[in-house]
């Protein structure tokens, strides 16, 4: 609903009005945005272990204290890298081999299911594959 | 409106003396930080809730003047003894109050030595006649909708302090168990400053709950319609929206069903709410 008084001639127009958060958008620096652009999770880590992406958190608050934050954030940044290696080789040792381990043993687990699946409802099985399965 | 600026004695060393009409606009922002920034992820979570180092605090209130109109006021050499100007309050205009918006005149005096600010603040009323009122359908803001509920009102607009009458229709979708059913009135700013970062939220305020009544029996088929009487507070702020926030007023009907794993449903509907009396 909109409450919209009625025109009157010889008035000054009604001043602009600002966005909301959500008219806004997602409310983050520019280094991150480009960090978070990037679709490949090892590229995501990389941009989000440069300096510029850790100094650019300090963003937004007001002048002083900005740069005391960047100061500590400095002062933080080797425990930051490290943190983020860290969690790259857990991601690259663990959670990735360990999604496609889960994967080969769903697909010999529900092997019987899918082949009565084939022969029960063939267009649907085919449907299934073209929408699903990466060549 | 008129508005007469007399001062005491002249005022001497003045280089320009503006007299502005408008209003103080109140409003929420958020002054630390970005809000979707990587180091503030988690802080929204339940494990951090009240932790040192989170979010709270991170946004308040503030307020920002909006000139409407700029008049400058005729100074002789260099001296000023006063002067006047007439305003006319624009059809847009927000209502007054401490939610909103406060209307003044405000005399800006730069001089060779101490500058003179100095405001005279009025009130302005919304009357009923003042709007062009277009309905909006109902919103859904709680439960599953296996019972619909509309909140029927006379009319659109009201005064503050007026008592609002109209019923509830509950219409069940399916057979669900018995419920309980209350409405109440509530306010909402939502904060959209020009230049700074909005708040999530804008602050508002809710009345208390009316019950209506308990044991409704919600049957497939068969609606039913429950009046209501909800008393809107005489200092009510009006609708209205300004540059940097705006204020919108509902009703919410709330309604719990006697099964607990049914859950609420919850509808609110806006309606707006004029300070003229």
């Amino acid at each position: 609903m909109t409450a919209v008084p009625p025109p009157a001639p010889g008035e000054p127009p009604p001043p602009q009005r600002g966005l909301t958060r959500e008219e806004h958008g997602r409310d983050v620096s520019a280094a991150q945005a480009e960090a978070e652009a990037e679709t490949s999770t090892g590229m995501k880590m990389l941009k989000s272990m440069s300096l510029r992406f850790v100094l650019s958190q300090a963003e937004g608050y007001p002048v002083v204290i900005k740069q005391f934050l960047q100061f500590c954030l400095i002062l933080i940044y080797p425990a930051w890298v490290f943190g983020i290696l860290a969690m790259a080789a857990i991601y690259y040792a663990i959670l990735l081999p360990g999604y496609y381990v889960l994967l080969a043993v769903g697909w010999v687990v529900f092997w019987p299911l899918r082949m009565q699946q084939k022969k029960k409802n063939p267009e649907e099985y085919e449907e299934y594959r073209k929408k699903y399965w990466r060549r | 409106m008129q508005a007469i600026v007399a001062t005491d004695k002249p005022i001497d060393k003045v280089s320009v003396a503006t007299l502005e009409w408008g209003y103080t606009n109140f409003y929420r922002y958020r002054w630390a930080g970005r809000a979707d920034a990587a180091a503030a992820a988690g802080n929204d979570s339940w494990l951090m809730m009240d932790q040192v180092g989170t979010d709270a605090g991170s946004e308040k209130d503030t307020e920002d003047w909006v000139a409407v109109t700029k008049v400058e006021l005729p100074i002789g050499t260099s001296e000023f003894t006063g002067g006047s100007s007439s305003f006319t309050v624009p059809s847009w205009a927000p209502g007054s109050s401490d939610a909103l918006a406060r209307w003044s005149a405000r005399v800006t005096i730069e001089r060779g030595g101490r500058d003179i600010d100095a405001r005279a603040d009025f009130t302005v009323v919304i009357g009923t006649d003042d709007l062009q009122v277009t309905d909006a359908p109902p919103l859904r803001t709680g439960g599953d909708g296996d019972t619909e509920l509309d909140i029927v009102v006379p009319s659109l607009v009201f005064r503050a302090g007026e008592t609002v009458s109209g019923s509830v229709v509950l219409t069940p979708r399916k057979d669900m168990s018995d419920a309980e059913l209350g409405i109440y009135w509530c306010w909402n700013r939502s904060s959209h400053p020009l230049v700074r970062t909005p708040a999530a939220g804008g602050g508002g305020k809710s009345g208390q709950t009316i019950k209506l009544g308990k044991g409704i029996p919600l049957r497939d088929g068969t609606p039913i319609t429950v009046p209501f009487a909800v008393p809107l507070p005489g200092d009510a702020p009006p609708t209205g929206e300004a540059v940097h926030s705006s204020l919108t007023w509902f009703l919410e009907a709330s309604m719990m069903y006697s099964k607990w794993t049914q859950g609420i449903e919850k509808v609110r509907r806006q309606i707006v709410v004029v300070n003229a009396p």
